[in-house]
Formats: structure tokens, sequence, C-alpha cells
């Protein structure tokens, strides 16, 4: 990671009798020696899983199958059996109000925190490596610290709310509040993870912008409009594109808050997906809601990468 | 801890001097936000010094508190968190090796199919979890990599390099090509004015991708879970998992343990910080 | 300056690590090639279950004279780990696995009959080998079984002058009365899982209600005791979120006055300073025989392809299941002995296991009418008792609309 490190071994230099067609062939390889170990590590660890997964959707695939090795064909049997199943709309819903509100809460406070901590003051660094923190938790201790901060009854939350003079909401116990509270312990998780990002990318746009513009008198909220969210676009580009596609995968904080429940209130795509294949061991089923998972994110992709062309183009 | 001491830039220097008295508010709002978002984690730690080992009958303070839990934490998760910190490191250097050539050809180079290459990057991202934890289980268990480190490592990088990619990108897009033009104009080669220009220019985005990538392994459970078939490597997540049992569980120590666990990675962020603070990127781009 | 050095070097020096290390990855091996050694993959991974289990098998494997290696996972990983490792085939010798779950897994024939081995099976509670057997073939023996009962607050109960309930009436009363500031009557288990179904199955059955036909005014009066007593106060609306382990906690925290739950809590209660007593669960109408559901791990042997070591597993499974085995599970992890004429001399010898040995003899098996269709049908019942607890559906309609998940 030095800058005075010396040039390695493999750069591509020129041989005097290297003729112009294969010193740009060459340029070629170099370029593509790159992307290979990338492309490779894509295919090995994402492209194989995908394509046994897409198989797997097709077949019969249960607890036997692990001890016969036997798959019947089934063709779209096990899609039919998503798409029929009475949980499966309620699920599509829950999804879409899950990832936009965790989505919305974890930018916008996200990028306040990022601006926030952009103003250098005594102990800045530090508050901002220490909002990390609820991002080291292993999830599966975060929800059963939220789910003790959470309990109607005795929670700190609603002992909170009593102190000032509010009733308890049944945070967890309710079906209409439940992917609420879902929704708020996904945005604490996720706010670390946004201002890191958004700080990053602050912290790449030049101080003589600012500087130029406060001669102008731009200053405040005009010089965020005008400078600090046009030269953020691609970071919040990523960062939303990411967001929506780590947040529609989620299963552990929900899993560990609420189990889908209560009365399935909090049943999302990904949820369905584990609860088939490791509860029910239907792992055909479960292949089948994951495979409607990841076509989901595949739009969403697509239109990221519609809306990126241009910039790639200019 | 401040960042003052480091700052080169001039113009800040004045202003800094001029600001004093806000300077106070302004910590005082950061130690506000920063306490309404570690709330919980101080309620872990809170009842991580609970005696009775029962999160229901925590006072707010931990008044009389009982360091049984550590002790049983400490003994029992000692070696995980050993085993975790290796696994995480491994992660870091691993993703970043393979993650950052890739970033700057994806960034600078013109390809023709770069939206393939992008859309590839995006898919990857897009593939739950379990999904390449059953796959992996299938391919390591053939090649004899189940409860193995790099076995992994490996693994947790599922996590890191897409991400890791997308991140470095973004920030490598604005490094302009100007800069890169004239290194080899020197007489530079790509590998060259990569390692040399663009490394050093992208260093903050770096340990940004660094930081996650190592959050990332650390707090991976799903691969620990399903990639390891015996005791011989299990990392803290897992090791805090196995303490939560279905019939008895020993609160204390569970939180213990989770406090045990995140102290590595603040020492790491602590230290972090400060790197990532003296590497302010204006001065690179002159 | 000092600092980046500094942390070049710690980053450096630790990135040698994994490639140092990169060498003591093993196999995914688990039966050793060792004749005299036996694999045992178990869930017990809780203290004190866990050292109790191993003096347990350290006995058996002295007694049959081989060594053991013994994994124990987390309850809820095991089935999966059991499919992982006999896609790979690396099954275990001796498997243990949750009585449910055994005709599942046998009739995916990775089992083998105890037949096989000529493993005497005469002698054992009816309920446990039941859910052990397979198309007429038993595939495993257990040697202890739990089921539930209702725990309460004995100091409670004094102050309040109230005897244990014995019927459903009583019980609401009794919680009613015991139900005072962040003090419930009572706390059962009522989650979205396969553990609010098992809580639920004592009300059902003895009411007479049946698992082949959910939707009975039988099954319904059962879940409108539950609704009843959210609905009036007595149980928290967080049953519905709860774990067993959960219900232990409130239960110790003194926050329920009685809970429904099993004797594996005893040995925690009993560190504890809390005065406890148990009795079977109350029935609806006197006269009722209270029917609980039978719990317990079973011990059986994978076909694993060695026959030679196949023979010794069951020699082991026949040595857990042993008269003085048995009794010492019994009494160290607070369970009943399946030997049937084992129960009064368990009962002298542990008076406070007095009310769960008695359910136990009329206890049944969750999958001794379904068998492998038990886990669907158990899906419907915990939906049904969500949809209910929430005010979703009415007890009367829940079992129907849960059908149509």
């Amino acid at each position: 990671m030095t800058t005075t490190a010396t040039a390695p071994a493999v750069s591509a230099q020129r041989t005097p009798t290297a003729r112009p067609t294969s010193r740009f062939r060459r340029e070629g390889v170099v370029k593509a020696m790159f992307l290979a170990p990338a492309a490779l590590y894509i295919l090995l660890f994402f492209g194989y899983p995908v394509v046994k997964n897409l198989v797997m959707s097709f077949q019969e695939y249960t607890t036997k199958t692990f001890f016969t090795g036997e798959a019947p064909w089934v063709g779209w049997e096990n899609y039919a059996t998503v798409v029929n199943s009475g949980l499966f709309w309620p699920a599509m819903l829950n999804t879409a109000l899950f990832t936009v509100g965790s989505i919305a809460g974890q930018f916008v406070i996200g990028l306040a925190l990022a601006v926030f901590f952009r103003r250098r003051f005594p102990l800045s660094g530090f508050l901002r490596a220490m909002l990390l923190l609820p991002w080291l938790l292993p999830l599966i201790v975060s929800s059963a610290t939220w789910r003790s901060i959470l309990d109607q009854d005795s929670g700190i939350l609603n002992e909170f709310l009593a102190s000032v003079g509010l009733g308890a909401v049944p945070w967890l116990n309710s079906p209409d509040v439940a992917l609420i509270a879902v929704i708020l312990v996904n945005i604490w998780i996720g706010i670390p993870f946004n201002v890191t990002i958004l700080y990053g990318g602050l912290q790449d746009i030049p101080e003589e912008l600012y500087e130029a513009a406060a001669l102008d008198g731009a200053t405040g909220w005009k010089s965020f409009w005008h400078i600090t969210l046009p030269n953020l676009r691609p970071v919040i580009n990523v960062v939303l594109v990411l967001g929506v596609v780590y947040t529609l995968k989620v299963i552990d904080i929900i899993l560990g808050l609420t189990n889908g429940g209560p009365a399935n209130a909090t049943q999302t795509i990904a949820i369905r997906s584990y609860q088939s294949s490791f509860v029910d061991f239907e792992f055909g089923v479960g292949a089948a809601f994951s495979n409607i998972l990841i076509l989901i994110s595949l739009v969403f992709a697509i239109f990221y990468l519609r809306g990126n062309r241009k910039q790639v183009d200019e | 801890m401040t960042t003052m001491a480091i700052v080169t830039d001039g113009a800040a220097k004045r202003r800094a001097t001029r600001r004093s008295g806000r300077d106070i508010l302004f910590t005082a709002l950061g130690v506000a936000f920063l306490a309404i978002m570690l709330f919980p984690v101080y309620w872990m730690f809170n009842a991580s010094l609970q005696p009775s080992g029962n999160t229901l009958t925590a006072s707010l303070l931990p008044l009389n508190p009982s360091f049984a839990g550590y002790e049983k934490a400490f003994a029992d998760q000692g070696p995980n968190l050993v085993t975790s910190l290796v696994i995480s490191v491994g992660t870091v250097v691993f993703s970043l090796a393979i993650a950052a050539p890739a970033a700057y050809a994806l960034a600078q180079f013109r390809y023709r199919w770069i939206n393939v290459a992008l859309l590839a990057v995006l898919i990857a991202q897009m593939i739950p979890g379990v999904v390449i934890a059953n796959a992996l289980y299938a391919a390591y268990n053939d090649l004899g990599m189940l409860n193995s480190i790099p076995g992994l490592i490996l693994a947790d990088a599922t996590h890191a390099i897409p991400f890791s990619i997308m991140i470095l990108r973004a920030f490598m897009m604005s490094v302009p090509p100007s800069i890169i033009e004239a290194a080899r104009v020197d007489g530079a080669g790509h590998v060259r004015a990569f390692w040399s220009i663009v490394l050093p220019v992208a260093k903050n985005s770096l340990i940004t991708a660094g930081l996650f990538a190592f959050l990332f392994s650390w707090s991976d459970f799903l691969f620990a879970l399903t990639l390891t078939t015996t005791d011989d490597i299990t990392p803290v997540t897992l090791g805090i998992y196995q303490y939560l049992g279905t019939q008895v569980a020993n609160w204390s120590a569970v939180m213990a343990t989770a406090v045990l666990s995140s102290i590595p990675a603040i020492v790491l962020l602590v230290i972090a910080q400060r790197y990532i603070a003296a590497g302010a990127t204006g001065g690179a781009v002159k | 300056m000092r600092t980046r050095k500094t942390l070049i070097t710690l980053v450096a020096g630790a990135a040698v690590l994994p490639l140092a290390l990169a060498g003591c990855g093993g196999g995914g091996s688990a039966s050793s090639g060792d004749p005299d050694t036996l694999t045992i993959l178990d869930y017990y991974n809780n203290e004190p279950d866990k050292t109790l289990v191993q003096d347990l098998l350290d006995q058996c494997a002295a007694d049959i004279d081989v060594t053991i290696e013994r994994e124990s996972v987390p309850g809820k990983d095991l089935i999966q780990k059991v499919l992982q490792r006999s896609s790979s085939k690396t099954l275990p010798d001796v498997l243990m696995l949750d009585n449910p779950d055994v005709q599942e897994i046998a009739a995916t024939g990775g089992l083998a009959p105890l037949s096989d081995f000529d493993v005497d099976t005469s002698g054992f509670a009816q309920g446990i080998l039941d859910a052990a057997t397979y198309d007429g073939e038993v595939y495993g023996l257990a040697p202890v079984v739990n089921t539930l009962g209702l725990f309460y607050n004995v100091d409670l109960f004094e102050q309040a002058g109230l005897q244990p309930p014995t019927t459903w009436d009583e019980l609401k009363e009794t919680a009613a009365v015991l139900t005072s500031g962040d003090q419930y009557g009572i706390a059962f288990s009522a989650i979205a899982t396969y553990e609010g179904s098992w809580q639920f199955l004592p009300f059902m059955w003895t009411n007479g209600g049946d698992e082949t036909d959910l939707q009975t005014p039988e099954n319904a009066e059962a879940l409108q005791l539950w609704v009843d007593l959210v609905g009036s106060g007595s149980a928290s609306e967080s049953v519905i979120n709860w774990s067993q382990g959960d219900v232990k906690d409130q239960f110790v925290a003194g926050k329920a006055a009685m809970m429904v739950n099993g004797p594996w809590n005893i040995p925690a209660l009993n560190e504890t300073d809390v005065n406890w007593a148990s009795v079977q669960v109350p029935v609806n109408k006197v006269g009722q025989t209270p029917v609980a559901p039978l719990g317990g791990e079973v011990w059986t042997v994978p076909q694993t392809g060695d026959k030679a070591k196949q023979a010794k597993a069951a020699e082991f499974v026949e040595c857990m299941s042993g008269d003085d085995i048995e009794l010492q599970a019994a009494e160290s992890r607070f369970t009943v002995p399946t030997r049937t004429d084992l129960i009064p001399e368990y009962v002298e010898k542990v008076p406070s296991m007095e009310a769960f040995a008695e359910q136990v003899v009329n206890a049944r098996s969750r999958t001794g009418e379904l068998g492998e269709d038990w886990p669907e049908q158990a899906t419907v019942i915990y939906n049904a008792i969500q949809l209910a607890l929430t005010g979703k559906a009415t007890p009367d309609e829940a079992f129907e609309q849960a059908a149509k998940g």
C-alpha cells in the first residue's frame, strides 16, 4: 500500500523488436489481466451457485434427494406452488415495503450524518469510527438485544415511552406494527454503511470547489445542492443500488426478531425462500423463491445500468 | 484524537481557529447522535454484566457488575476470536487483491462489454447467501475444503469482492484520466500506472472497502455455519450461536462474547480512522 | 506518519498468517478409518446436557470397548447437517435425532432398521417406539423422554391462597387472580415454529382434538382457551414471539406465575431462588385424561455402508438404553426413563418429576398418526395460533385460514 513501492516485474515493457500490432495485442492482454482474477472468482463463486439453483428449481428436491441422489424433473411445478401459495402476494408486498422503508431511512439519515461529520470538529474522527459499531455486532446478537429492547411489557423502549406519557406499543406482537419495527432495526443496522460510503465520497470532493463557490456566495444549503449532490452522484447511485440489493435478501434480522411472524406479517420473499428450504426441506420450492428474488433484483440492476450508461459513454 | 493536526489544508486551519465555540457545539451534537445510535450496544454491554444472566430483570445501569459472563466467554471463545481475526484479515487482503485491479479496469479502460461486466458484478450481489452456501458446500466437500481457513476466506470474500469492485470503481471514476495518461506518456505500463499512481490516489476508498471487507467477514455467520462440519474451526459468530441454545441460554456469557467480539474491530477502526484522515486525496490531484 | 508505518506492518504481518495456516484445513470426512472408533452426532450443545450426555456416552464406549468422536451442533441445524453429510457420504456411525424427525429421515433410506442387528425393543413406552417406527420397522431407541406440564410459582400461589388448577376454567380464574402489574398469570410459547405447535398439543389432544382433521370444534375450543388467556390480559401478547426458553426466563424473572414447559428447565430453575412445583396440564372437562406430546431424542444407526461398524453402533445404541444408563440419564437430566418398569423406582428417587412421569404414560408421539406428514400439519397449527392470537381470525376460522398458507 505504500506509494514508494517499485513497479512489479510484470510491467508491460516494450521490447524494441515488437511490431505495432503485437504491441496492441499485448496491451489487450494486460488489460484483460486486470479483470481476469475477478472474472474467474465471480464465475466460480456466483455463477456456479446460480446455475445450480436454477436447475434445482425445476426439480423435486427434498430430503430424500440427499440420500438417494435422485431429483426428478418437475418442470414449472415449483414455481406454480410458489405463486399459488396464499403467502406469495403478501410476501411480495412486505418485501417492497421493507425495502423502500429501510433504504429511505438509511440513506437520508446516513447522508445527513456524513455531511455533519464532514465539518471537522474535536473528536469527529473518533465519533465516526464508533458509529460503525452497530455493524460489528453479530446479527444474531443484535436481534436478541433488540428483542429485549422492543419487548412490549418490560422492554426499555416502551418504558421510555411510558415515562414521557405515551402508551406501550406492541412492537413485535401486532401484525400491524411488526413490519415497522423490523424496518426500524434494519435502518439502524444500515446507517453505518451509508455514512461510511457517503463520507468517503464527500472526502473526495475537492475543497477548492467549495472555496470557489463560497466566493460566489454559495454556502450551506446552496453549496449542498449545487456542489455536494452533483459530485456525489456516482457514490449515491452505488449506495442506493447496493442498499436495495442487500435489503431484498435480508433474512437473519427478520428471522431473529419475528421469524416472519406475527401471523406472517413480516414474511418476505427471502424469508419464504429460507423457510421453504430449511424448515420444510422443500429445496426445489426454496430455489424457486430465491430465483424470483434474484429476478426482482435484476430489474433494479438494469434500471441502474441504464442510468449509468450515459456516464460510461461520456 | 482530533484530526486537526494532520490537516494540510491552510484554509481549513484558518477556519478552525475561528470556530472553537461552534466546535464544542458540534462535538456535543455528535456525541448525542452517537449515544442514540449506540444505545443498543450499551444495552448489550449492560446485559453482559448482569449477575442473574437474565435480560428481563436488567437494570438501567450495571450497578452490581458480575464478570462471571466474561470469565466464561474468555475461556470458551478466546481461540474463536483469533480464528475470526485470521479469517477476516485474510478476506481483506484477498478481496482487495482481486477487486482493486478489476475496479480500475472497469473505471478507466474502454471495454465494449463494460455493461455486461458491471451487470455481472451487480448480479453477484443479488444472490442470497443461502444459495451460495448450498452450492459451496457440495463443491468444498469434493475438494476437501470444508473446515478450512482458506475455504472460509474464499467464501467470505463473496460478501466483499463484488461490493469492493462497485465501491472502488465509483471512486476510481473520479481519478482524472489525464493523470494516468501523463504517467503512460512517461513510459510506464498499465500495471505501473495502476500501482504507483492510481492506488495511492484511491487510498481512501481502498481503506473503506477494506474496512467493509473486514466487517463483512467478521460478522459472517452463514458460511461459518454451513461450511464447517466439525469443531476444528469455529469463528466467533458460530461460537455465540452455539451459546444460544433452544433450551438454556446463559445470557451474560452470550453478551460478554458479543462485547469481546467487538473489541478487535473497534481497535482496528480507531487506528484506521487516523489513517484515513491523514490521506486527503485533494493533495494528490495536483 | 509513524502510525501509518505501524499499520502497514500490522496488516502485512497479519496477511501472512492465513497463508501459514493454509495447510491446516481438514477434509470433510466424518467416519474415521479406525474400526474401533465410532463417530457420534447429536444436538446437546448446551450445558449441562452437553457434559451429562458425554458422561453417558463415555460409559457406553468403555462398556463395548470403542473410542468415540462426538460432535454436537445446535438443535436447529441438526437436520441440515444430517442432509449435508448424507449427500457427501460422511454420515456419523451413531446419530441422535429428535423423535418427530426419525420417520422423515428413515423414509429417505438413510437409517438402518434395528432388527438388522437383533436389537431387543421390548419394554419401552409405546409412544416413543411409535415415533421411531417407520413401515413397521423400529429405527432407534430413546433412553429418556420428556413432555409438557404446568409449572407454578409456589410462593405466589400461597400468598393468594390458591391451589394449582386442574381444569381450564380454574386455569383462567387462577391466571386472572395472579395477574397484576408486570406479573402475568401464565406464560406459554405460541411462537410460529414447531415449538408453538408442540406447546399447543396438550390442550388440543386432551380436549379430544386430533391432527388428522384440524378443523374441528375440539381444536377450536383449545385455541379459544389461549385466545381468552391473552385477550383477558392473563397472558402477555408477546407469547406469539416467545420460545420456550423465553417462557422460562419470564417465569424466573417473576413475570409469570405459571408456565407451560418441560422438565429440561428444572436444572436451570433449581439454580434460581424461585420456589416452583409442577402439575399435569389442566383438562377442559373433569374426567378427561391429560394427553401430552412426547419429547425426546432417539439414537439411530445411519446406513454408512460399513456393516461391521454399524453392528458396533447398534450395540452402542442398545447400551444407551440399558437400565442403569436410563436411570442415570433420567436423574441427572430431569427426564423420564422409557423403560416403563423403571418409572416407579425413578419417581421415588426424584419426587419433583412425578407429574411428568404420570404424563408420559399417556403421552403421544407427534408422528404416531401422520408419520412424515406431521410437519405440514404442525405448520398449519402454529399459523392458526398466530392468526387467532393476533385477532386476524376467530378460533373457528383460524385452522381453515391457516391451511391455505
